[in-house]
């Protein structure tokens, strides 16, 4: 059994006494890559927050890496393109490569300078997406999917060992859709990389991951990819308040 | 002739204390502007209206304060007011706006109370109202200098951190950079950046000097690096032309310093739709 990368253990969460989340217990080993399904406001962004101390839970425990939430601050070994990522300012004077490189700011640390290695990872990372010829075009003038390239190049030049994405693939064509989720699996194969990813593409994605959890305030289901096939009509129903039509992607 | 000019030395001061100001005031205007916060200018130099005030008010009370330069209460008042104003930001999360009418009104209330109440100045008040880059003392020079100097090295040493937090502050504070920290530094910059120009283009005009050239560079920079450039590049021609207008016709500083940014905004607009027709942002789709 290797490390334990993020463990969620008995997680409340509300909004001003609207409950979202009751008793969550979520775990991502090494090397796993998880899908977080649901539907629409039941929870998966908050839970994200939660994993990341942007939101402090109402009770339940939370270590990334082995170490508590608290205590944790090795930030780089984590990446994050949030769901809202797409939605800044488009007249924001800034360059594909300027954005990506913003995402090494945290680890270089304060009074550090960017060098000519840390240069080198930023064009790395913006090959990585297939976004080289852009490199120097300004963010705002990018198509959707293009610019959700750019904010996964910059959530991956800091070299993280967890990418965690909230539904990366909402404006994104169906081939661009495919070829995305090629470097999600290239990532965690090749490069081991766990993954957590939130998304709506139930059909997709069961060929790419290995575990999903299925949440609605609470887990319905919790386990591996192999298992949820042959019980996904009982778990969306119990999830969802009614059967879910899983749309296979014809390849 | 330049020979000439720099002989005076109320020339040499002014021009020391307008190139200093044409740097600084546009690169802590792109960080406002970007983050939609340039109003937080106009609302800072009000507040520095009621410490000016305030000071002046000591002066002509208590013959202890008589040495106090009235900039430097302008710059207590406004600092203390660029803390509240990241306080009052944090209160209204989608009104973040909201913070600066606040500040602003609350501001100029206050000026204007404590200037009746001294019942007049023999100095003039509208100096600091509207400027006038000729009359910065040496008192006021070491004042712009210091500024200028701090603000360099805060804008140098959090480059990348406020670049972050500008784009994506919600990304950059998952990625470690404590957001705390920079913008404290940052609006302190701010508020002394405001005082320290409100010698060379006055109360009025600060938000002018501060937001008219980073707009204009917004028209056509791709990089934040040219953005940057580009508002240095264009605040110093419209402090130059203004120290130039107030030496050779005698006209007001801040006044011409303002009127030649908006010129270069139009132009800048209109020279890009003449180079790319059909490239300007209309805004109605
Ligand atoms: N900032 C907030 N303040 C108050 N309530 C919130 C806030 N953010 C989310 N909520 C509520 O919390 C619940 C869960 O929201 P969340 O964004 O986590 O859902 P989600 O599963 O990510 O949905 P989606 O699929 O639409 O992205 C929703 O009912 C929402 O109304
Ligand atoms: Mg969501």
């Amino acid at each position: 059994m290797g490390e334990t990368v993020l463990k969620m253990e008995g997680i409340d969460f509300s909004f001003d006494h609207q409950t979202v989340l009751e008793g969550v217990d979520l775990e991502i080993q090494k090397g796993d890559f998880l899908a977080l399904v649901g539907p629409n406001g039941s929870g998966k962004s908050t839970l994200l927050k939660l994993a990341l101390g942007a939101l402090k839970p109402d009770r339940g425990k939370v270590s990334l890496f082995g170490v508590p939430l608290r205590r944790f601050r090795d930030w780089s070994r984590i990446g994050y393109v949030s769901q809202k990522a797409n939605s800044f300012n488009r007249d924001f004077p800034a360059t594909v490569r300027e954005v990506v490189a913003s995402g090494l700011y945290g680890k270089l640390g304060l009074f550090r300078r960017m060098k000519k290695e840390d240069w080198k990872r930023v064009e790395e990372a913006i090959k990585q997406v297939g976004l080289e010829s852009l490199s120097r075009r300004n963010i705002g003038k990018l198509s959707g999917g293009q610019q959700q390239r750019a904010f996964i190049a910059r959530a991956l030049v800091s070299d993280p060992e967890f990418l965690i994405l909230d539904e990366p693939t909402v404006g994104v064509d169906t081939r661009s859709v495919d070829e995305f989720y090629r470097l999600l699996a290239h990532l965690h194969r090749k490069k081991g990389m766990s993954l957590l990813l939130v998304t709506h593409d139930i059909g997709v994605v069961t060929t790419y991951v290995n575990r999903i959890a299925c949440l609605n305030r609470r887990l319905f289901f919790h386990g591996d990819t192999d298992e949820f096939v042959g019980r996904e009509k009982e778990v969306f129903t119990a999830a969802y308040g009614h059967p879910v039509q899983v749309v296979e992607h014809a390849h | 002739m330049i020979e000439m000019i720099l002989h005076y030395g109320f020339m040499q001061r002014a021009l020391a204390a307008g190139v200093i100001i044409g740097v600084v005031s546009p690169i802590v205007g792109l960080f406002l502007v970007v983050r939609r916060l340039s109003l937080i200018a106009d609302a800072l130099a009000h507040v520095t209206l009621s410490g000016v005030a305030a000071g002046l008010l000591l002066q002509k009370q208590f013959p202890a304060f008589q040495a106090l330069n009235p900039m430097v209460s302008g710059m207590v008042f406004s600092l203390t007011a660029s803390v509240f104003v990241e306080r009052l930001r944090r209160l209204y999360r989608s009104y973040q706006e909201l913070a600066i009418p606040v500040i602003l009104s609350g501001g100029i209330g206050l000026g204007v109370v404590l200037i009746s109440a001294a019942d007049g100045f023999n100095v003039d008040v509208a100096g600091y109202l509207f400027g006038s880059i000729l009359a910065v003392g040496e008192s006021e020079l070491w004042v712009i200098i210091g500024t200028g100097v701090l603000a360099g090295l805060v804008i140098c040493f959090f480059y990348k951190e406020l670049f972050a937090l500008s784009f994506d502050e919600e990304s950059a504070v998952l990625s470690g950079i404590p957001r705390r920290l920079v913008h404290l530094l940052f609006s302190l910059v701010v508020a002394l950046v405001i005082t320290a120009s409100i010698r060379v283009v006055g109360i009025l005009l600060v938000s002018g000097l501060i937001t008219l050239p980073v707009a204009a560079s917004l028209q056509i920079a791709t990089s934040f690096r040219q953005a940057l450039w580009l508002s240095v590049l264009f605040a110093q021609i419209s402090v130059l032309s203004g120290l130039a207008a107030a030496f050779y016709f005698d006209w007001a500083s801040g006044g011409t310093i303002v009127l030649v940014s908006v010129l270069i905004l139009l132009a800048v607009a209109g020279g890009k739709r003449l180079i790319r027709p059909g490239s300007g942002k209309t805004g109605a789709a």
